[in-house]
C-alpha cells in the first residue's frame, strides 16, 4: 500500500501517510468535497468512438456477471499532472455515487481506470473489498496490456485489454482465496500490538489451553 | 530342210495318241492322294458301285461361329477393367490409343464433366476382343455408378463403333427411355463411321455421345447440371495414363477408411468437450472472501491505489515504469 501523493509504503491502517501527511482531505481540497454522480463509464475526454463505447461497455457488464460482487467503473478526463491521477482515482471512488450500480454495490467493490488523454497517464484504483486479494503489480500488468494501443490512441482497444487481463487476474485470485483464505486474511489482518508479543513471551509461546495454535501472518506490514 | 521333216512327222506318229473319256467311266473325285500311293484304282475297287470319296465341306454354322469368334479381353487386364470404379474418365489399360490420343480423349471427357452433370466413362476394348462372359456388366454398373454423380459407361470397340454399348447409371435410365438411348448410341455410330481412322471415329464418336448425354441431362428430373450436382469424391479428375493413384494417397486413403469413424468421434468428443468447457466458464461466477479492512487515509471506501502508467512517449516501455516512483523523482 503506497501513498498516493508521496508514492511511499504506508501503513495498512495509517490515517495519513507518515511521509508526506496527505489524507483524503487533502484530495478534497484540490478536487471538491461535494459527493459527485457519474455513470461507470464516463467519458469526459471523448475519447472513445461509439463501437468502441459498445465494446467496452460489454466487457464491463461480463465482468459484472462474472464477479457479483465487483463492478468496474471507467473515467476519461483531462487532469494536468500525473501526481493529480493518482489523488483523483482515490478521490473519486470515495467521492462518487454510480448511478448505474445497484445500491447493494458499495464502492469498495469497486475497480476505477483512469485514463488521462492530455498528460497520456493512466491509472487503477480499487476498494477495500479487493485490497486483500489486488496488488499493485497485478493493476500494472493490466496497464501495460493498454501501453501500445493507448500510444497510437487506440483508446478503446487499450481498455479492452486492460479489462480481459483484470478478467484473468480476478478469475485467478478469486480462485487462490477460495482455497486459502487465511492467507489473504492475514494481509488485511489489524497489526499485531506490542502487548501481544509480550503475553506471548510471558506465556513461554504455548497456547492457552482451548486455543489453537495460530500461523504467524506472512506479511505483518506492508 | 526337206530332209528334216519327213523326220518329224514320222517321230510325231511314233508318239501315243491323248486318251478320251468315255461315257461309261464312273464320275466323281478321285482324291489325289491316291494317285500317290500303290492301292489300286477306282476300276479296279469294283466298278460303279465303288464308294465315292468326298471332301468335308464345312457346315454354315460352323462358318459362322469361326468368324463370331473373337478372342476375349486378355485376363491381365480384367482387373484393370472391371475391378473398381475407374479413376479416370477413359480406360485403356491395354494402351489401344496413343499417349496423345489418350490425352485428347480425356481432356475432352474432363470437359465434358466439367460442362455437363453426367459424366461419360469410356471403356477402350480393342474391335476384335469381347468382353468375358464371366463380366456381367449391368452387376458392375450397378456396384460401381449407382452412388455419386450419374454418369455414362460407354464400352467403345476401338475400330469397330457398331459394337459400341453404352450404359447409364441406375439413376437417369429411369428418365431416359430406350428408344432415346438407342437413338443415341446410333446417332454417335453414325458420326464415327463417317472417319475411317479408329482414332478419329473415337473422337467423332465421343462428341456426338457428349451432345446426346446433354439431351438426356435435359430430361432427368431437376435438370442436373454441373454447378448443381454433388461434387463427388469418387468422380475422376486425374487426366492420368496410367490412372494409378500414388502409393501414399491409396495408403491414406484406407487409413481414412479405416480409422476416419473412429478419429471422427474422438475429435467431435474433444470439441464437445471443450466447448463444454467454455461454456462452463463463461457461465462461471467468482466470489472473493469479505474481510473487515480498516479504512487509510480518510478513506471510507478506497485508498488503494494502484499502478500508474504513462504512455506520453514509446521510448518509455511498460518495463521500466514498473517501479512506481514520486513525479518528482521520474525523469522527463
Amino acid at each position: 500500500m503506497k501513498c498516493p501523493r508521496c508514492v511511499q509504503r504506508i501503513h495498512r491502517a495509517a490515517a495519513s501517510c507518515p511521509h508526506c501527511g496527505f489524507t483524503l482531505a487533502d484530495a478534497d481540497a484540490r478536487f471538491g468535497s461535494e459527493e459527485v454522480i457519474i455513470r461507470c463509464l464516463t467519458d469526459s475526454a471523448g475519447i472513445l468512438r461509439r463501437r468502441d463505447r459498445e465494446r467496452v461497455e460489454a466487457a464491463m457488464e461480463r465482468i459484472t456477471r462474472r464477479f457479483p460482487q465487483v463492478f468496474v467503473a471507467i473515467y476519461t478526463g483531462s487532469l494536468g499532472e500525473v501526481a493529480n491521477l493518482r489523488q483523483f482515482g482515490i478521490w473519486l471512488l470515495n467521492r462518487s455515487a454510480f448511478e448505474d450500480v445497484p445500491l447493494q454495490k458499495p464502492n469498495e467493490a469497486g475497480i476505477l481506470l483512469t485514463v488521462d488523454p492530455e498528460s497520456k497517464a493512466a491509472g487503477m484504483v480499487f476498494g477495500y473489498l479487493l485490497d486483500p486479494f489486488l496488488e499493485e503489480a497485478d493493476t500494472f500488468e493490466c496497464l501495460s496490456r493498454a501501453h501500445a494501443y493507448w500510444l497510437e490512441g487506440r483508446y478503446g482497444e487499450g481498455i479492452l485489454r486492460v479489462l480481459t487481463h483484470l478478467d484473468a487476474i480476478l478469475a485467478k485470485r478469486s480462485g487462490q482465496a477460495r482455497r486459502d483464505p487465511e492467507y489473504f486474511e492475514r494481509k488485511v489482518m489489524p497489526p499485531a500490538q506490542v502487548g501481544d508479543w509480550a503475553r506471548r513471551i510471558r506465556a513461554g509461546h504455548r497456547p492457552v489451553v482451548g486455543e489453537v495454535p495460530k500461523e504467524e501472518p506472512r506479511e505483518v506490514v506492508q | 530342210m526337206v530332209f528334216w521333216l519327213p523326220t518329224l512327222a514320222g517321230r510325231a506318229a511314233e508318239e501315243q495318241a491323248f486318251p478320251a473319256w468315255d461315257g461309261g467311266e464312273p464320275a466323281g473325285w478321285v482324291v489325289d492322294s491316291a494317285l500317290l500311293t500303290e492301292e489300286p484304282e477306282i476300276e479296279e475297287l469294283g466298278g460303279p458301285h465303288a464308294e465315292v470319296l468326298e471332301a468335308k465341306l464345312p457346315i454354315p454354322e460352323a462358318v459362322v461361329e469361326d468368324v463370331a469368334a473373337s478372342p476375349e479381353i486378355p485376363e491381365e487386364f480384367l482387373m484393370a477393367y472391371f475391378s473398381e470404379r475407374p479413376k479416370s474418365l477413359l480406360t485403356d489399360p491395354q494402351g489401344l490409343l496413343s499417349n496423345s490420343e489418350f490425352g485428347d480423349c480425356v481432356s475432352f471427357l474432363d470437359y465434358h464433366a466439367s460442362d455437363s452433370g453426367i459424366d461419360m466413362f469410356v471403356y477402350i476394348i480393342g474391335g476384335g476382343q469381347d468382353i468375358p462372359s464371366a463380366v456381367r456388366e449391368e452387376e458392375m454398373i450397378e456396384r460401381f455408378f449407382s452412388e455419386g454423380r450419374p454418369a455414362a459407361i460407354v464400352y467403345y470397340y476401338l475400330g469397330a463403333p457398331q459394337r459400341t454399348v453404352v450404359y447409364l447409371s441406375p439413376s437417369i435410365t429411369d428418365a431416359v427411355s430406350a428408344a432415346e438411348q438407342r437413338r443415341a448410341i446410333e446417332s454417335s455410330v453414325m458420326q464415327a463411321l463417317e472417319k475411317t481412322r479408329a482414332a478419329d471415329q473415337l473422337g467423332r464418336f465421343l462428341v456426338q455421345m457428349s451432345i446426346r448425354i446433354y439431351w438426356m441431362e435435359r430430361l432427368t428430373p431437376g435438370n442436373i447440371s454441373a454447378q448443381e450436382a454433388v461434387p463427388n469424391l469418387s468422380s475422376p479428375v486425374i487426366p492420368n495414363r496410367k490412372m494409378v493413384e500414388p502409393v501414399k494417397v491409396q495408403w491414406l486413403r484406407e487409413l481414412v477408411e479405416k480409422w476416419g469413424v473412429a478419429v471422427g468421434m474422438v475429435l467431435a468428443v474433444v470439441v464437445l468437450c471443450m466447448g463444454f468447457g467454455v461454456w462452463w466458464r463463461a457461465r462461471a461466477r467468482y466470489f472473493f472472501p469479505e474481510f473487515e479492512v480498516e479504512e487509510r487515509l480518510g478513506g471510507a471506501h478506497a485508498a488503494g491505489v494502484g499502478a500508474v502508467i504513462s504512455f506520453a512517449s514509446a521510448a518509455v516501455s511498460p518495463a521500466s515504469q514498473r517501479d512506481q516512483v514520486p513525479d518528482y523523482l521520474r525523469r522527463a
